[in-house]
């Protein structure tokens, strides 16, 4: 037990990782400012902010000087947060139908027949007083 | 048969204290916690479409009041308390107990920075309104809120300068005839309607109160129809509005409403924003305590608590690692997707 004690109080110099996190703190903030292309944008900030975590888990969280155990607990939560993103993707982006006739969006007909299947934006498009209006007569 | 000789030659578990399994068990399950949260924005900020089926969540940082820079600083200042904790730990290892104490207060210092940062950015949505339910999300809904605040004034000052006697009294002789309607909208529609009299009856500023109320009546019953029978564009309720705030005789009853500029799933926005940053700061406000008890121990800091301020750092780094991803998510990605 003697062996692992000294195993996790290694010596980082955690003054430079910090100075790593702070450099790339600065970047996400440039690549918010300069212009770029939006997708660049993101994948730029979200690669940033994996290079930040790494970082923060790898040496201060000392998952670098660890045993075996830390997968055991690590990888099941991070399969299954993953999972859980990928699962949902059906939904958000392979989906057959078209946002204008998503159940949801439609409002319910009235009595003046006029309205019907108009979604809500298509109202604020035009004023957004259809659907007020119908609300008072009512 | 027996074999329960060997049990106790055995070594049950992990190779690391109890008290950091529990911690990074725990931290397991915080990772879950905070992906749902994540994961539930995602898919709220995909599934809130406009007509031609894109996203149309608010990114505007004019509408939003989502302020960047605040964001930037305050993962820059998790990162230094990050720093200062895993310093922290450090010198507890080579017991060198006063230093281990110097950073931990750096670290609990920065700590109430962040919140205060934090504060300051709620300031910021508290005093425009954005918060979930209090949006407006079309034209028709900012002039429907701009209705409900203007009588919400007019009815305030009404309770406060028309006494409940102008409803029940109403021979003025000092006893009560009437009882006080149960139904409030009642009461506030006596009260309006004592006014003239009440203005006969009076002096002084007394009577420029109730005539600035009759006035301001007026103008509400006009401001009623108007809107009821769909009669007002967004421009001209705020030009009603500027024109009522800016009365010499009852605009101070009005002073500072001003229209609410309608954000299309601002409400959604306003619900995740909180919801996510409010428990990430709850999660700050918990590892304040933690340090606060090591703190507490003041010149009795021990190689005792060593395992304490191990495992209140690991806590602390998860909660950096939460904000360097919610930063990105929430102030820099929505714009550009």
């Amino acid at each position: 037990m003697d062996h692992t004690h000294d195993e996790s109080h290694p010596h980082v110099n955690y003054l430079l990782i910090f100075i790593g996190l702070c450099i790339c703190t600065a970047l996400s903030v440039v690549f918010d400012v300069v212009k770029m292309a939006p997708a660049l944008v993101v994948f730029a900030v979200l690669a940033v902010a994996v290079a930040k975590a790494s970082l923060v888990m790898t040496f201060f969280m000392h998952l670098k000087f660890e045993g075996r155990w830390k997968y055991i607990i690590l990888l099941p939560t991070a399969i299954l947060g993953v999972g859980l993103m990928v699962a949902l993707a059906p939904d958000m982006a392979m989906h057959y139908y078209r946002y204008d006739v998503m159940q949801s969006r439609v409002v319910a007909p009235r009595g003046g027949g006029h309205g019907a299947g108009h979604t809500a934006e298509e109202g604020a498009e035009h004023g957004g007083e259809t659907e007020a209006k119908e609300a008072k007569h009512h | 048969m027996s074999d329960s000789h060997h049990a106790p030659a055995m070594h049950m578990g992990l190779p690391i204290s109890r008290a950091k399994l529990g911690m990074w068990l725990f931290l397991g399950t915080e990772i879950m916690f905070f992906t749902a949260f994540i994961g539930t924005y995602i898919v709220l900020y995909f599934g809130s479409v406009d007509a031609t089926g894109k996203s149309a969540w608010p990114t505007d940082t004019h509408v939003t009041h989502l302020n960047i820079a605040a964001g930037g600083i305050n993962t820059f200042v998790l990162l230094a308390s990050s720093y200062f904790v895993v310093v922290a730990h450090e010198a507890m290892a080579k017991r060198d107990f006063s230093r281990a104490r110097k950073f931990l207060i750096f670290t609990f210092a920065l700590a109430c920075v962040f919140l205060g940062i934090k504060s300051f950015e709620y300031y910021g949505k508290f005093s425009h309104d954005i918060l979930p339910g209090r949006i407006p999300e079309t034209d028709t809904q900012a002039i429907g809120k701009m209705e409900l605040q203007v009588e919400s004034r007019f009815h305030k000052r009404l309770d406060s300068v028309v006494p409940d006697s102008a409803i029940t009294d109403v021979d003025g002789d000092g006893t009560s005839e009437r009882d006080m309607p149960t139904d409030q909208s009642m009461v506030y529609y006596q009260k309006a309607a004592a006014l003239p009299q009440l203005i006969d009856s009076a002096e002084g500023t007394r009577k420029e109160d109730y005539e600035a109320l009759l006035a301001l009546n007026g103008q509400v019953n006009k401001l009623r129809e108007q809107i009821a029978g769909n009669k007002l564009t967004y421009a001209q309720a705020d030009e009603s509005l500027h024109g009522m705030v800016e009365d010499e005789q009852f605009g101070s009853i009005l002073s500072g409403l001003h229209m609410s500029t309608p954000i299309l799933y601002g409400n959604l926005f306003a619900s995740v924003y909180f919801l996510m940053t409010g428990f990430h700061a709850i999660h700050v406000i918990v590892g304040m305590i933690l340090f606060a008890t090591v703190l507490a121990q003041g010149d009795k800091l021990s190689e005792r608590w060593s395992n304490w301020v191990e495992n209140s750092g690991l806590y602390w780094h998860f909660v950096d690692l939460v904000w360097i991803f919610l930063f990105p998510l929430l102030y820099i990605i929505p714009g550009n997707i």
